[in-house]
Order: C-alpha cells, then sequence, then structure tokens
C-alpha cells in the first residue's frame, strides 16, 4: 500500500509526468515503425542507427553544440549513408551493419575523450536519462508521432504490398526506392529523438521487441500494427511505474517489461485451445 | 493479324532489354488488342520473364517504346496511376517471408487500392464486396480469414488471381499461371480467363511452357528466343517449322513422338 502512495506521489512530480508522457510518446513510435522494421529485417539497421547516435552527439559536444540539435540531422543523414552503402556495395547486411556500428562506437568514445567532461557522462548516453526529458523534447516526439501517424496511416497498404512483396509493388507502380527512403528517415527520426530518454544501447530494444510480441499476438496485418504500437505504449508505462515503485534505472526497467511482455506472447497462443479454421 | 482501328491495350517497339552486358530481348515489337489471349513460348532463358518485366517497368529497358492503353511508360517504369490500375501481374515464382501476418483478405484487397496516398478505410464496403466477389471467383471464399503462411501452392496461386481479378482490370499479364495447380484447378483456371476475356474484354498476355494449352486457348502466339521469332495465330506460329527455330529441331522431334 505504502508502496502504491509513494508511485502515485511520484508521478505528481512535473519530471515524473513528463517521463511518462515521453515514454508513451516513444513506446507507440517505436511501436509503429517498428513492425514494418522487422518483417522487412531492418532490425539490425535500427541497432546501428542507435550506435551513431552517440557518434553524432559526441560530434556536436566536440563542436560546443546542443547534442539535442545535432543528433536529429546526423541521424538521418547517416540512415541515408547507410542506406546508400547497403544498395551499392556486395557485402553481407549484418557485417556491413557491424562494421558501421561498432566503428562509430568506436570512434564516438575517442572523440568523447577530447571534450573532457561531459556534465551527463557516457553513462547517461548509453542508457539513457527519461527523467531528464523537457518539455520541448515532448513537443518534438508528439510531432513526430503524428507524422509517423499520418504517413503510415496514408499508405499503409503500399506498405504492406512492400513488405510482402517489391516487384508486385514496382508492377502496381510503387516509387519502393522513394518509399524505403522516407521510412529509413522516419526510423532515423525516431531513434534520434529517442536516444536522450533511452540511450544509445538501449532504444531499439523499442523498435525491434512490441513488434515481436506483437507478431504473436495477431491474426491480421493491420492488428498486428496497431497492437504493436499498444504494446510500446503499454510497456513503457508498466516500465515506468515498476522504475518509480523499485527506484530501478527507468529505461531498462521498460525494456525488462517488454521482455515479459515478448515472453507472455510466446507463451499466450500455445495456452489457447486449438481454434479449427 | 487483326489490325482494327481500335488503339491497342499494349503496343511494345522495337524493346531491347539487357540483363547484365547481354541482350536478354533484343528488338521485339508486338501488340495487343482488347479481348484477345496472347501467349509467349520460347525455351528456358529465352528472355520471356524479362520481356513482361520490362512491359510492367520491373527492368529498366535499353531501348524502344511501351504504350499501354494510350500512355507511354517512362524510362524509369512511370505510368499513370489510373492505367497501372488497369493492370494486374501474377509473377511466376511469388516468394514472401511466411512470418508475415497477412490474412487472404487482407492481400486481395491490396490489389483492390489505388497505392498513392489514401486513408485505409477508403470506400471500405466497395472495396470489401470486390474482396468477397473476386474469391468467390477463384473459388477460395472459405480462405478468407486465414494467414497467408498458411496457403498451399495451389491455394496461394488462386490467392493471387483473386488479388488480380479483385479490380476490373484491362490487361493482365501472367508468367506462367497455372504452374503448381492441379488438373482441375488448371482447366478452371482457363475457363476463367476465358470469362475474363470474352466477357469483360481484358487483354491477356501469359508466358506458357504448355503448348497443347496454348493451342487451345490462345488466340495469338509469340515466339520468343531473344527476338521475336514469329507471331501469328497457334496454328501458324506452333507449326513444326516455327517450332524448331524456336526450341530447336530435337524439341520438335521428341514432341511428335508423344
Amino acid at each position: 500500500m505504502t508502496q502504491l502512495t509513494h508511485i502515485i506521489e511520484l508521478f505528481q512530480l512535473p519530471f515524473m509526468q513528463r517521463a511518462l508522457i515521453g515514454g508513451v510518446l516513444t513506446g507507440l513510435m517505436g511501436g509503429m515503425l517498428g513492425s514494418f522494421t522487422i518483417l522487412r529485417q531492418l532490425s539490425f539497421f535500427s541497432d546501428a542507427l542507435g550506435h551513431s547516435a552517440l557518434l553524432g552527439i559526441s560530434i556536436g559536444l566536440l563542436l560546443g553544440l546542443n547534442p539535442s540539435v545535432v543528433v536529429l540531422p546526423f541521424a538521418v543523414l547517416f540512415a541515408l549513408g547507410v542506406n546508400y552503402l547497403l544498395e551499392h556495395t556486395r557485402l553481407w547486411t549484418d557485417a556491413l551493419l557491424n562494421i558501421i556500428y561498432s566503428s562509430s562506437l568506436a570512434i564516438a568514445i575517442i572523440t568523447l575523450s577530447f571534450v573532457g567532461r561531459y556534465k551527463g557522462g557516457l553513462h547517461n548516453l548509453l542508457f539513457g536519462d527519461i527523467l531528464a526529458v523537457q518539455e520541448l523534447d515532448l513537443v518534438f516526439s508528439g510531432g513526430l508521432l503524428i507524422v509517423c501517424t499520418v504517413f503510415i496511416g496514408l499508405t499503409l497498404r503500399t506498405q504492406m504490398l512492400m513488405t510482402l512483396n517489391e516487384p508486385l509493388a514496382i508492377a502496381r507502380g510503387v516509387a519502393v526506392s522513394a518509399h524505403r527512403t522516407a521510412f529509413i528517415v522516419l526510423l532515423s527520426l525516431v531513434v534520434g529523438i529517442s536516444i536522450k530518454a533511452i540511450g544509445v544501447l538501449l532504444v531499439s530494444a523499442f523498435i525491434v521487441i512490441p513488434a515481436c510480441a506483437a507478431r504473436f499476438l495477431s491474426r491480421t496485418f493491420a492488428h498486428y500494427v496497431v497492437l504493436s504500437a499498444g504494446l510500446g505504449a503499454l510497456s513503457a508505462v508498466l516500465g515506468m511505474v515498476i522504475s518509480a515503485g523499485f527506484n530501478l534505472p527507468s529505461g531498462p526497467s521498460i525494456v525488462a517489461t517488454q521482455l515479459a511482455i515478448f515472453l507472455t506472447a510466446i507463451a499466450l497462443p500455445n495456452l489457447r485451445l486449438p481454434v479449427h479454421e | 493479324m487483326r489490325c482494327g482501328l481500335k488503339e491497342p491495350v499494349l503496343a511494345v517497339e522495337r524493346l531491347t532489354v539487357y540483363r547484365g552486358t547481354y541482350a536478354a530481348v533484343q528488338d521485339v515489337s508486338f501488340s495487343l488488342e482488347a479481348g484477345t489471349d496472347t501467349a509467349i513460348v520460347g525455351p528456358n532463358g529465352a528472355g520471356k520473364s524479362t520481356l513482361v518485366q520490362a512491359i510492367l517497368g520491373i527492368l529498366p529497358r535499353q531501348t524502344g517504346n511501351i504504350v499501354i492503353l494510350g500512355q507511354a511508360l517512362g524510362h524509369k517504369g512511370a505510368l499513370m496511376p489510373l492505367i497501372r490500375q488497369q493492370i494486374a501481374y501474377l509473377p511466376q515464382n511469388f516468394l514472401f517471408d511466411r512470418r508475415i501476418p497477412m490474412t487472404v483478405e487482407e492481400l486481395v484487397g491490396l490489389g483492390w487500392d489505388r497505392l498513392g496516398f489514401q486513408m485505409p478505410w477508403v470506400d471500405r464496403q466497395a472495396r470489401r464486396a470486390a474482396i468477397q466477389s473476386a474469391l468467390m471467383r477463384v473459388d477460395a471464399t472459405h480462405l478468407k480469414r486465414q494467414l497467408i503462411s498458411g496457403l498451399s501452392g495451389g491455394e496461394t496461386k488462386r490467392v493471387l488471381l483473386a488479388y488480380c481479378l479483385v479490380y476490373p482490370r484491362r490487361l493482365l499479364i501472367l508468367d506462367e499461371a497455372p504452374a503448381g495447380l492441379d488438373m482441375r484447378s488448371e482447366s478452371e483456371f482457363y475457363d476463367l480467363l476465358y470469362q475474363l476475356k470474352q466477357e469483360q474484354g481484358w487483354a491477356i498476355l501469359q508466358i506458357s511452357h504448355d503448348l497443347d494449352m496454348v493451342r487451345r486457348h490462345s488466340d495469338r502466339v509469340l515466339c520468343l528466343n531473344q527476338t521475336l521469332l514469329c507471331q501469328g495465330t497457334p496454328e501458324i506460329a506452333l507449326s513444326p517449322e516455327n517450332l524448331s527455330t524456336a526450341y530447336g529441331s530435337e524439341f520438335v522431334r521428341y514432341r511428335h513422338r508423344h
């Protein structure tokens, strides 16, 4: 009981409310884009984007710029560059992405060593600080959520066909390459905007885990996309409550909650009685 | 050759398509009229799939013009969405990731959409009715709510055909469409194509290896082996002389023995 009042008291604090709203917005965006990301086998791509964001932040710090301002354009340019490499080299995708993310991490750490003492510290960059979310961050996240929802909503059928079979989409006149680029730009913006709260190491969990859980629970594609976004938001709320109640780090608490939801999703269909189709 | 005053559904002029450094299709010209069924025959590697993929804008072309329903296909495969919606394509190998959670109903519905920017719920009733009747035509209404991951090869073909039929088209391009269907489904499939051609005036362009079926069902035949070797009615195009030019004389002797 005391635990509950403690949690309720905590969520009356403005910074906790901001953190909660920020978590929900990130969960919704991550889940929505994540549903397509995993089917198009771009999960590792989102991971590489997360790691590269650290490079963007460290370059910003070195130049004396606000890291939050630098990280978004950097993430977009980086994503477009990586996409170009993926389309124009003959390397295996996962090998190329590995080169990119480990080297950007290494260069980022070296760059940070020139910056001297960064007040947030490396720990916060790696694991995020959801409690440091400002109102302006929420405005950006909210705006991006609207952009993502409108884009995915209006092009849902095109996205579905592209995900299913690209030649079929081209035969129907879909500009596959342009659509792919647009999606990657959105994905990089979501990753870039979420970095501050969740950190470079855990951000891809928001993209990948709720979507995988939703995959197990969905019978149609439309439900799958909505459920993926919903599970992203749900895990953010539960994770924040757990983090507040037990005084645990918030980003990792949310990811642990995502894992719990994922494991439940795997177990659930097996518990159901077999339904005749 | 029939040469009416009507504008052809598809006109291909001096088309050359490269695959890597060699010309897979060279200097091919032909045209299709509404309400006709044209078969493309030729040995493996003759460029049949390359030809239809270039017509659809999936593969880029080196030279030549492609005019579909009066509109020229742009060099990068651009075509007005309204024209695009009049064309359906059934690929030879339809490979998809079986982990994608999509129902038969959802897949067929994708054939109905114009695929521009649109509200997901636009014309919901009409869309639903179109899906239902397309599934009925291919005898697959029972599969409606099933995930596509659970379909057999033959069922997948039928569902893809429903994807093509769900919207009234004017040009249907099939790459080895009946492959994977059993005898009964195959004859139903040809009956359906005949209906579409006769009643709705669709122009059908299909790649086929089954020369007996081509003889029975097609109005015109294009013999392709990199270049267009002959075209005409099945009796003319599939005469032993023409076949030996397309497939080699060994093939014709084999066919005559059986």
